[in-house]
């Protein structure tokens, strides 16, 4: 376990200045999951994401003395990790995605909902820590389109505010809201598919 | 308020971010809907899920090799950079001393000799320091706090002033 102090990110990042390797160690272990996982969210490839995530310590070694702590640690960390990710992704070609329009809600002329809603919640929640329903959850969010990915894993998966996500993404709040909000009625309507097969299976 | 302005209210609803009013249209509206009471069971229950899951497994060997890799970049960085510290040290010291040499010698550009009697007048650190050699005392090597003050007078030379007189 690193010590106490490097838990404090100016405290981490003035040892990281002076060449402490334990701060080296702190800084990996505190970090390394997270932009990997953000990383793999974009890029959506193993080896790029690795790539990646080796570019993103880099930068963070190398610009440790320009980080003002005006930001958090880990948004100025998410932030370099988003740049590095969209250099690599530029030039490649687009994998294709799912159309996110087919699993919005539909409705009636009137505004009401054309379908029945059923409440899967309490099963969910007895789900909570099943692997299958994990890697369902994967698969979904590795479908959808970049847009809309990267915004989720950094708000609801990392947890970050939306002022937050609309910094490190360089977009606008509302932007960010809505993107969210259209990803989260998406997986919605997979896992209502999801459980509704496993039902009649 | 209908399901589908609802729906697309979601968000806010959740998240606080709503006015007062607006929620109470919506909370009126959920309590006679039930697609909507389940829908928003389901929504926030997605949020939820998604939080547990972790979406990324590491597989063991990669984070042995990330984080060789790692040290072995911090290392080589901080190496790099210490270096670089060492010869700008060097630097300075070598031009400090080609400094008092020439202040020694009555060899300073007019600025500079300006500057540099000034100093000698008014620092404590270096006054002592300076006088000596200005009474004609051997030289010998420049302690570093006064190091430290000489080399600012370098930089502050305009640039494409040159230091000595030729």
């Amino acid at each position: 376990m690193p010590a106490e102090r490097l838990l404090d990110d100016n405290v981490l990042l003035e040892e990281l200045r002076n060449g402490s390797s334990e701060a080296v160690e702190a800084l990996f272990e505190r970090f390394y999951g997270k932009i990997y996982g953000l990383a793999m969210s974009i890029l959506k490839n193993e080896s790029d994401a690795e790539e990646a995530t080796q570019d993103v310590f880099l930068t963070v070694f190398q610009k440790a003395h320009t980080f003002k702590g005006n930001s958090a640690l880990y948004s100025w960390i998410y932030r370099i990790c988003v740049n590095a990710c969209l250099m690599r992704l530029r030039g490649k070609r687009r994998q294709e995605t799912v159309s996110i329009e087919e699993f919005m809600p539909v409705f009636s002329e009137d505004g009401m909902h054309t379908s029945p809603i059923e409440d899967w919640s309490k099963e969910v929640e007895r789900k909570m820590l099943d692997k299958e329903l994990g890697k369902v959850i994967k698969k979904f969010t590795d479908d959808l389109s970049e847009k809309y990915r990267v915004v989720f894993v950094l708000s609801d998966v990392e947890g970050l505010s939306n002022e937050e996500t609309a910094q490190i993404l360089g977009l606008t709040v509302p932007a960010v809201k809505s993107r969210l909000h259209r990803a989260r009625l998406y997986l919605r309507e997979q896992l209502t598919r999801y459980l509704r097969e496993g039902k009649t299976e | 308020m209908n399901c589908k302005e609802l729906v697309y209210l979601l968000g806010d609803y959740l998240d606080g971010s709503m006015e007062d009013q607006l929620r109470e249209d919506l909370d009126a509206h959920i309590v006679m809907c039930e697609p909507c009471t389940n829908f928003l069971k389901t929504y926030d229950a997605t949020k939820l899920i998604c939080r547990q899951v972790r979406l990324t497994e590491i597989p063991e060997e990669f984070r042995e090799r990330l984080n060789s890799f790692v040290i072995q970049k911090a290392k080589e960085h901080h190496k790099g950079l210490e270096k670089y510290k060492k010869l700008a040290a060097e630097e300075q010291k070598r031009n400090v001393e080609n400094l008092l040499k020439a202040f020694q010698e009555q060899r300073l550009a007019p600025s500079l000799s300006l500057l540099f009697d000034t100093h000698r007048d008014r620092c404590e650190t270096c006054g002592g320091f300076l006088r000596y050699l200005n009474g004609g005392g051997e030289p010998k090597p420049c302690p570093e706090e006064i190091e430290e003050h000489l080399s600012e007078f370098l930089e502050a030379l305009p640039a494409g002033e040159e230091p000595y007189l030729s």
